[in-house]
């Protein structure tokens, strides 16, 4: 189980990445972390021609707070999260979903900007970030650009990013002392990926409330009439047939049994953030 | 198609050629002959082939050698004396915590790293943990209770614990 | 440090230190590694292998080693199919993963693009992707010459159903499925194997379980003699049965080293083992049961049906795993009547072989959910009845209606004392109360009895190619009194390098740290059967005392004339010969054997060696037994099963080291859980397995296995040396039986049913569903 032959490269610098990048077309592949990469390339299912390494950039290691928000570069492993080493925007989110999935060796060299932009419809990350608001800075042959966080998966493993385009980092905003989260997540085992999960973030004073479902075979569900319920006041225990409701309605075929799962970790993570 | 590696392994120096594709587990077996590495999945999953990197554990089977250019390495070979890990050996030794011996040197390595970095660890907070290490041999009881044993000796246990069930 | 002491591990210290020398381990210089180039389709002609111009030389089919014989592994019973398994495909490709093409190169890497550079040209069949589908009529066959894709049906029909259908005042049916598994030791397999020029002789190495009956069954197929062939197995990472079979691996790597002359090796990658090495499990069960009013079972019919993949496994053949499920249905129950059917399907899937409780799993599965199910339909509880079953410890030995001679024991005693730790009171009372969190909880129980080392009447009956009837062992001391134990047995994970020791101790009185074991060499020890079938404690450990108790005679007799004691007063103990306070130790007797014979008493042979072969008095297999208990959370609302407590009260017989037994249990409850909650490789209607990672195919890690609270009781075995029955596979017995009676008491609220394992959160959630339909 060895991987097929490529080349490597390893960019010094974010605007060298995204020219090889664009040279390489498809068949270059960028390497953070590569906790997903390799194994790909191991199993011999992710053909590349060249493994381009961004790991020495040092641009996408930069963490900034930003004052309302903060900034988390793309190779900020998942560690430094669970490890509460990088400043906090999610009042104890980023950190609680960090310490729960994969394992600490996988934690330790993968990178949140790794698996936002492999975009498997089972992690965690995206999810998250689609429940915080966050804005997804992306650099590329074109210049800078910012995508909305729940505009950035098109699909299973399939992304907004453009030839040549890397995900620079994650900004978070911060939320409001009034805040509050639920998440709810079922595997089969400890560290593996969901079966389902759902993330809210719910801030009633403001009347801002989000729920994402992942695990949803495809982009996250952003449940859109479940959160303007339960601004409303409704309680999120009474609000399974609307959930599901809302879940068929998203058109992803979803069998019998998924959609009460789905409908569990959904109503759970609700009730946990408006409790 | 080769390109240069260099690393500290085991705290010597070693460069060499390689194929870009060559993972650390393969690169530390085949190249230095360093077989205390096992190598059980090549996909990540397993833990045999758990390894210290900058003194973090990461999976060798997907670290690609050249990624880690300039990194220090250490492997089970490397820590051979080293006074935590020998805690843990006579531990995993007394308590049962090995077999058949294939998954114990990346238990050891995984268990060390919990071991340095925790002071709260009970029996839920050592399963959690090592759930990156698979084991076919034992139901983890022995393993559980060798990693339970040496934190009790190096001051990781949290203080409420210990020797209560899971349950 | 003698028989019943916790004595810590001898081989530990080199695996602790990394120093474990394990297939890949091996450094013979000038190896080329060897990748399989693997049908990618389940059933299809193959009509040519095209390989690229640059890799000529580096690729080799069928044809290049034509000079071996194929698998054949044909049962005895009436109308058993033939077939013949060979190593690389010749015209027809039967299963994802067969093997086509070996493609070599300086390292696995190179190997592996030789062989996705190869193309294979084939001609693609329908698939005979599931048992059901196999047996329809029309089905497409497997095997062209043959009727129809059975391997074999055959019946056991003891006692007069009729009459116990007239008789029986409730009738219970049940219909069961388990899936198919994979044995995923944690290392895969693996072969190396060159020539020894200096001896003339081609030396295999395999991560196998028995290598004596390799070199045996690998020299009759490569047409060579065993006097020119050694077969080694080095430190073997896990075997639980799939390394116990003649793999075509090892028949294609040995034969391709003769036809190149260079040192050759395959290391077995995971994605290989998932969807190549044996599988193991996937039965089907029919089953009905006949019981009066009070829950007292009169009589059982059943069916079992497993799906044996595309050949029969050497030397086990295909029928072994639904032969033995059936064979031991009744279990540690007093059934008078059984109608037994064991049909053995074959389809287009990985062959199907031996793994921990072979047969048993299944059939412990049937037989206690069944159970269970009649408790149910008379209204009693299902513990009692259970109870209420069992061979009672007068009636031992007991034959069992299929013929099974249960040698001793307390079946309803152990059965008490497992449930009693499991606390049903509170567990009631829990029920009763509700869990704050929503989930549900149950209790469920299930009993086996496990037939371990089983000898020659055993094997004879079943027809195979080998009888496993025996165990040797040579002991002998060096010229410095250290005792080396060569014994034909294979040591991979279970301890014996350390309890082989202990009863070496038992006999000699030497320090167990004084005593080494050798095995897994078919240069340097007696020809031996290897280690399966939970027979290497009661086989080899026989044989050692034989050998050992006649050194320790020998011993005596040279220790009393160099302290010139009469030979019948003197004593071994610490290493010494003793008479009354005076002692010599066993370094200067085996100076005086080896070195200074005119030492030695007139008469006395010199040297100190002794070879024994151990059969046990029956050798139809002493019966271990256990009962589990556990509970369980069942979350309804995600069909998330929680294993909250786990007991096992069980009886081998004599312990010889207690730490080691209870570590065999847990680890055997481990992969039972994996049975009944996570492991299955499901295939697709195109024959393609659906798991071929571990993330998709899981195995139980550390927050899936609670902490297994074992009890021990110890009845001896009269048949056996010290009393010893074997227990290697039992812990991986109940578990599916007893966590799927759990979660069904778990569900019983909710008017759900399960009936397959593994238990996956979404067969829950259809149960729930439709349970839920059906009111």
């Amino acid at each position: 189980m060895k991987p097929a032959p490529f080349s490597y490269v390893r960019p010094a610098s974010l605007e060298e990445a995204v020219r090889v990048l664009a040279a390489g077309g498809g068949a270059a592949r960028p390497l953070a972390g590569g906790q997903s990469l390799v194994p790909m390339l191991n199993l011999r299912l992710a053909p590349a021609e060249q493994v381009v390494d961004l790991t020495r950039i040092e641009a996408l290691r930069r963490v900034e707070d930003r004052g309302t928000s903060v900034f988390y570069g793309a190779l900020t492993p998942h560690a430094a999260f669970e490890d509460g080493k990088v400043p906090d925007a999610s009042n104890g989110l980023m950190r609680h979903v960090a310490e729960r999935f994969a394992f600490r060796a996988v934690r330790n060299r993968g990178t949140i900007g790794g698996a936002i932009a492999l975009a498997d419809p089972a992690a965690d990350w995206l999810p998250t970030v689609i429940a915080l608001g966050a804005r997804l800075h992306v650099a590329g042959p074109e210049g800078e650009r910012i995508i909305p966080a729940e505009e950035f998966v098109l699909g299973p493993y399939f992304t907004a990013l453009g030839e040549g385009e890397i995900l620079v980092g994650v900004e978070v905003p911060k939320l409001a002392a009034s805040a509050r989260w639920g998440y709810s997540k079922v595997t089969t085992k400890v560290g593996e990926y969901a079966e389902s999960m759902a993330i809210a973030v719910v801030d009633r004073a403001r009347r801002s409330a989000r729920i994402v479902l992942g695990a949803a075979d495809g982009a996250p569900i952003v449940l859109a009439d479940l959160a303007a319920r339960l601004l409303d006041g409704a309680r999120p225990e009474d609000l399974a047939a609307a959930i599901r409701a809302e879940l068929v309605a998203s058109e992803r075929d979803f069998a019998p049994a998924k959609l009460v799962m789905h409908t569990t970790t959904i109503v759970r993570a609700a009730r946990d953030a408006v409790s | 198609m080769k390109v240069p590696v260099s690393l500290t392994v085991n705290g010597e120096r070693v460069a060499a050629e390689i194929e870009p594709r060559t993972h650390l587990g393969d690169f530390l077996r085949d190249h230095l002959r360093l077989t205390a590495t096992h190598l059980g999945c090549e996909h990540g999953v397993c833990g045999a082939c758990t390894v210290l990197v900058n003194g973090e554990p990461v999976r060798a089977c997907i670290t690609l050698a050249v990624s880690i250019d300039g990194a220090e390495v250490k492997t089970l070979e490397g820590l051979q004396g080293e006074a935590l890990m020998e805690t843990l050996k006579a531990a995993f030794h007394e308590k049962h915590g090995l077999q058949c011996g294939f998954c114990t040197p990346g238990m050891l390595i995984s268990a060390w790293d919990l071991l340095k970095r925790r002071r709260d660890l009970d029996e839920r907070a050592v399963r959690v943990a090592m759930s990156g290490n698979l084991c076919r041999c034992t139901g983890y009881q022995g393993i559980v209770r060798s990693i339970m044993a040496a934190a009790e000796k190096v001051g990781a246990a949290a203080p409420s614990t210990i020797k209560e069930p899971l349950r | 440090m003698g028989i019943g002491a916790p004595v810590r591990r001898v081989e530990d210290r080199r695996f602790l230190e990394g120093k474990g020398q394990y297939l890949a381990d091996l450094d013979i210089p000038g190896t080329v590694d060897l990748a399989f180039l693997r049908s990618p389709v389940a059933h299809a002609r193959l009509k040519g292998v095209e390989i690229p111009e640059q890799y000529r030389g580096q690729v080799f089919l069928a044809r290049d080693i034509d000079f071996v014989k194929p698998i054949v592994a044909v049962g005895k019973a009436p109308g058993f199919k033939y077939s013949e398994y060979p190593p690389l495909a010749r015209d027809k490709l039967r299963f994802v993963g067969e093997m086509v093409a070996m493609c070599i190169a300086r390292g696995r890497a190179a190997a592996e693009d030789i062989a996705q550079a190869c193309v294979l040209d084939f001609e693609e069949l329908p698939a005979v992707w599931d048992m059901e589908v196999a047996l329809r009529d029309g089905a497409p066959l497997v095997h062209d010459d043959w009727t129809d894709n059975r391997f074999v049906t055959t019946e056991i029909k003891a006692g007069d159903l009729e009459a116990v259908k007239a008789a029986a005042a409730v009738r219970v049916e049940k219909s069961l499925r388990m899936g198919r598994h994979v044995g995923v030791s944690m290392e895969t397999r693996g072969v190396l194997a060159h020539y020894d020029n200096r001896l003339g002789e081609l030396v295999v190495w395999s991560s196998t379980q028995f290598p004596h009956v390799i070199r045996t069954v690998l020299a009759q197929s490569l047409g060579i003699s065993e006097s020119a062939l050694r077969v080694v197995a080095p430190d073997v990472g896990g075997g639980f049965g799939p390394k116990n079979n003649f793999q075509p691996e090892e028949l294609a790597v040995a034969a391709l080293a003769m036809k190149i002359g260079r040192p050759v090796r395959w290391i077995e990658d995971r994605r290989e083992h998932f969807i190549a090495s044996p599988h193991a499990r996937e039965h089907r069960y029919k089953l009905v049961a006949y019981a009066d009013k009070a829950g007292r079972i009169l009589g059982i019919e059943a069916e079992v049906m497993v799906d044996a993949g595309a050949y029969s496994v050497w030397p086990w053949t295909a029928a072994m795993e639904a032969g033995m499920a059936a064979g031991i249905m009744t279990g540690p129950y007093d059934i008078p009547v059984y109608h037994g059917r064991a049909i053995t399907v074959c389809t287009n899937k990985a062959p199907l072989g031996p793994y921990r409780g072979v047969g048993r799993t299944g059939a412990c599965f049937a037989i206690e959910t069944l159970i269970d199910a009649v408790a149910r339909a008379v209204g009693r509880d299902p513990q009692e009845v259970r109870i209420a079953n069992m061979v009672q410890p007068s009636a031992m030995p007991y034959r069992s209606v299929t013929g099974k001679l249960y040698d001793s024991g307390d079946y309803p005693e152990c059965a008490r004392r497992a449930i009693a730790a499991i606390e049903p009171e509170k567990v009631r009372a829990r029920q009763q109360r509700g869990e704050p969190d929503g989930r549900l909880i149950g209790f469920g129980v299930a009993s086996y009895t496990e037939q371990s080392a089983h000898g020659t009447a055993e094997w004879v009956a079943r027809g195979l190619p080998v009888v496993f009837g025996y165990e040797p062992a040579l002991a002998r001391f060096t010229p410095d009194g250290k005792l080396i134990l060569f014994v034909g047995i294979q040591n991979h994970g279970q301890g014996l390098e350390t309890t082989l020791a202990q009863v070496a101790h038992q006999e000699l009185g030497l320090p167990v740290s004084d005593v080494i074991v050798r095995h897994g060499d078919s240069s340097t020890s007696p020809y031996g059967m290897g280690t399966f079938a939970s027979r290497s404690m009661t086989m080899a450990g026989g044989a050692v005392s034989r050998a050992c108790a006649t050194l320790a005679e020998k011993m005596k007799r040279i220790g009393a004339h160099l302290l010139q004691a009469p030979p019948g007063e003197v004593r071994l103990a610490d290493g010494k010969v003793w008479f009354g306070e005076q002692s010599v130790g066993f370094a200067e007797i085996a100076e005086a054997a080896y070195l200074h014979p005119e030492r030695l008493p007139t008469g006395e042979e010199p040297a100190l060696e002794a070879n024994a072969v151990y059969e046990p008095g029956r050798s139809t297999g002493a019966f271990s037994y256990a009962t589990h208990a556990c509970t369980v959370a069942v979350d309804p609302g995600t069909g998330v099963v929680e294993v909250l407590d786990y007991v096992v009260c069980h009886d081998c017989g004599t312990i010889v080291n207690p730490m080691i037994v209870e570590a065999q249990v847990v680890g055997g409850v481990a992969q039972g859980l994996g049975t009944a909650l996570y492991e299955e490789i499901p295939y697709d209607e195109n024959g393609q397995p659906l798991a071929s990672t571990f993330l998709d195919y899981r195995i139980p890690g550390p927050t899936e296995v609670p902490d297994v609270r074992v009890l021990h009781m110890e009845t001896p075995s009269p048949h056996t040396r010290f009393g010893i029955k074997g227990m290697g596979e039992g812990g991986a017995i109940a578990p599916p039986a007893a966590v799927v009676n759990a979660i069904n008491d778990a569900l019983r609220p909710l008017g759900a049913e399960i009936n397959v394992t593994p238990v996956t959160p979404e067969r829950v959630l259809e149960a729930i569903a439709a349970a839920g339909a059906a009111r």
